[in-house]
């Protein structure tokens, strides 16, 4: 795979372990999927709001000639702003629900992840917040009833949640394990009490902070970017830097004390919640720039409807054909796989969905 | 009339060791062979079976069903009645049907009356009969009787197995004939052609089918030997109790005697519940030894026991595939943190440690577990750097759908 060849290790000489033997965050789908730099953050965000964009112009041409002339779409920092203000919802909301905080990082998590391959324009952040959520009480097994979950949330109903269910679960390519800043915070917090001449108030004071360091940290972009422990060590390093340095110095690690500085900085810079009043007006001009085709009984919707349709029509006579033609031919049950891969293994894939 | 107050009575079904004397006297109305009717009447004069003389004494009514254990009774109920004089239990308290090689039922006054003078008609379906081929009636459904005849008849010719046949193919070929012939003779269809097709395959299979038979013979008298022996060890066992318990009556009384003598025969002074007590203690020593002796003895069973079983478990064991770890090149950290062995100061987990009744322990939730997990996950990939490239494609093997929009079935 080729992201096995990208990682360059800054300290490549101290580990004592065989070349055979990978590291377990390594395999993590984190690690192989789920890591950027912040310069692909930027071209991916960039890329997928220009796509949206043409996508909703072209829907817009179709609902009527000449009307996307005056629309204003918005910018990827605008999208990436309506998210980080539901990111805080998140948390609100879990504070409400008495979910641990392991939920509460997963569905923030999520929502990040699933704006990477997604658009604010496309799938409204409130929506897919609220399924984050749930989902993440799911894969965190902290499991509560939909009806339960909807009635404690205010003009929430069981399909709001449910009908985004799978599109995210897809968009998170089924990936729902996280590596968590937080539990590493609580690994340095434990660990750290090895080292000589730690007063444990001072280190349960200077705890108490990182915790909510690393809370901040989550409206960043900061668990895309680096690993779970480094930014752990950056909200530790935040409360105090001297226990952050012994920490680092007795694992070996100070040359990444480098990287923990960057870490600080995007916490202290992208830390705070969005103003309020900015994502009014971007939320007001999404009403006028959303995807016509996921607005049920527009025009675009319909006719994307209408294409689907005769899609699914074609596929359908497709296979009566099929079927027929192997009953004529006399075994009812088709031929041997191989030969009809042969004919056309093109059309395999997208049958297994009716 | 004075009705005895037999089973038969209430309906019910009859067993032949309840009533001896009526099964002695219908044998002598109706002598019944081993062989039964369908044998008879359908293969008419091959030659005679192996089986025929042997079955005579083993059933003791000619039974439609061989039953060396008499275990079978013959089936009858209180509605019976004989559909050809048409007298009833009502009539004919000792009434007993029997069928014939037709499959029809006949009081044995009737079958007396018709067939004493040699073979004559059925009075129903007119086919000729004879009356040694009339037999009790097993089954309540006469269709189940003639099938069980039937089936009985074709495995005598029919027993090849398994181990006679180079494929599984050809072996299941032979099973769908017989099958088949079996079909076609219950439900009468083509009966000649079926005939002919048994005969066919006894002439081309005698030798086979005659060593077969010997091979089933000989594993049943082997069967009956070792039921015999382990009969015989048990009647030793109880013989050899009952010996021992007399044994043992025989010394109690003795002692007691001696125990009077003494009392009657001691001098003045000696105190008579002194010796009293002595007998007791000898006598309790005695029972102690005893005692110890059948342990030993019982230990030595046990063991003997436990080695056959062990013997015979060793042939029917299947030696285990040799167990192999999970192994997976993971490299978990380990040498980058230690488990602190006094445990932490962490008041996030003070409830779960000093949880004394352990409810929140049981479902197996072990703190230093926890521990374990973050201080690995705060050590995993520290020295990690960050990406730097600015390729998308690189760190992204998923690709993207190019209208930014994930492909779904429905919304």
């Amino acid at each position: 795979m080729v992201t096995m060849a990208v990682p360059t290790r800054t300290s490549e000489a101290d580990d004592g372990r065989g070349s055979s033997r990978r590291p377990m965050y390594e395999g993590s789908t984190q690690y192989r999927h789920w890591r950027y730099s912040i310069q692909q953050l930027r071209d991916l965000r960039a890329s997928l709001n220009k796509a949206a964009v043409s996508v909703i112009r072209n829907a817009f041409e179709v609902d009527l000639t000449g009307s996307s002339a005056g629309v204003s779409f918005l910018t990827p920092d605008e999208e990436l702003l309506l998210v980080k203000l539901y990111i805080g919802k998140v948390g609100q909301l879990c504070g409400h629900f008495r979910f641990p905080e392991e939920v509460e990082a997963t569905a923030i998590s999520y929502l990040k992840r699933f704006y990477l391959k997604n658009t604010v324009m496309d799938w409204h952040p409130k929506n897919v917040m609220l399924t984050t959520l749930f989902l993440a009480t799911k894969t965190t097994n902290n499991p509560i009833s939909l009806e339960s979950y909807t009635t404690h949330i205010p003009k929430t109903t069981p399909s709001d949640v449910l009908d985004l269910e799978f599109l995210v679960a897809q968009s998170l390519n089924f990936e729902f394990k996280i590596w968590h800043a937080h539990r590493a915070l609580w690994g340095i917090y434990l660990d750290i009490q090895n080292l000589p001449d730690i007063s444990l108030e001072k280190l349960q004071e200077t705890y108490q902070i990182a915790v909510k360091h690393v809370r901040t940290s989550r409206l960043t972009d900061a668990e895309l970017v680096y690993t779970p422990s480094q930014v752990a060590l950056a909200a530790f390093s935040m409360a105090s830097p001297d226990f952050a340095a012994a920490w680092a110095q007795s694992k070996g690690a100070e040359s990444i004390l480098s990287i923990v500085k960057d870490i600080e900085e995007m916490i202290s810079r992208d830390g705070a919640g969005p103003d309020v009043e900015r994502v009014r007006d971007v939320d007001r001009r999404l009403r006028l720039c959303k995807n016509p085709e996921k607005v049920v009984g527009s025009k675009a919707y319909l006719a994307k409807k209408a294409e689907q349709e005769t899609k699914e029509k074609e596929k359908r006579a497709k296979k009566a054909g099929e079927t027929k033609r192997a009953m004529e031919s006399g075994d009812p049950f088709g031929e041997e796989l191989d030969s009809q891969n042969g004919r056309d293994g093109s059309s395999l894939d997208e049958d297994d969905d009716d | 009339m004075s009705r005895p107050t037999s089973n038969w009575l209430r309906g019910s079904i009859v067993r032949k060791s309840v009533l001896p004397s009526s099964a002695q006297s219908t044998r002598s109305s109706t002598p019944a062979l081993g062989l039964n009717g369908a044998n008879v009447s359908t293969i008419g004069s091959s030659t005679p079976l192996p089986a025929s003389s042997s079955t005579f004494t083993g059933v003791s009514a000619g039974g439609g069903v061989k039953d060396p254990t008499n275990k079978i009774s013959e089936f009858s109920s209180q509605e019976d009645q004989c559909p050809v004089c048409k007298s009833d239990r009502y009539l004919n308290p000792r009434l007993r049907l029997l069928v014939s090689a037709c499959y029809h039922k006949m009081c044995e006054s009737c079958i007396d009356r018709l067939f004493t003078l040699g073979p004559a008609p059925c009075p129903i379906c007119n086919r000729t009969l004879r009356k040694l081929a009339f037999m009790p009636q097993t089954f309540e459904d006469l269709t189940v009787e003639k099938e069980v005849a039937v089936r009985r008849r074709l495995a005598r010719d029919f027993n090849k197995r398994r181990e006679d046949f180079p494929d599984l193919k050809s072996y299941n070929d032979y099973l769908e004939e017989v099958e088949d012939i079996t079909f076609n003779l219950i439900n009468d269809i083509d009966v000649p052609q079926s005939e002919e097709r048994i005969l066919k395959f006894r002439r081309e299979n005698a030798a086979l089918i005659e060593a077969n038979i010997q091979r089933d013979e000989s594993y049943a008298s082997s069967l009956r030997q070792q039921e015999e022996a382990e009969r015989r060890a048990r009647e030793e066992r109880a013989r050899v109790l009952a010996l021992e318990e007399e044994e043992q009556r025989r010394t109690k009384e003795m002692d007691k005697m001696e125990l009077i003598d003494v009392l009657e025969n001691s001098a003045e002074d000696v105190d008579a519940k002194k010796l009293v007590a002595a007998a007791a203690r000898r006598q309790r020593e005695k029972e102690r030894e005893k005692r110890a002796a059948a342990q030993q003895a019982e230990a030595a069973n046990a063991l003997s026991a436990r080695a056959q079983r062990s013997r015979t478990a060793a042939q029917s064991a299947i030696p285990d595939a040799p167990h192999v770890p999970i192994q997976d090149d993971w490299y978990a950290y380990e040498d980058k943190y230690a488990l602190r062995a006094g445990g932490y100061f962490d008041p996030a987990s003070e409830a779960v440690r000093r949880d004394r009744e352990g409810i929140m322990r049981a479902g197996g939730y072990m703190v230093e577990e926890a521990w374990e997990r973050a201080l690995r996950c705060a050590v995993a990939g520290l020295d990690i750097a960050p990406l730097t490239s600015s390729a998308v494609s690189t760190s992204d093997p998923i690709p993207l759908p190019t209208n930014g929009d994930v492909i779904m079935a429905s919304v």
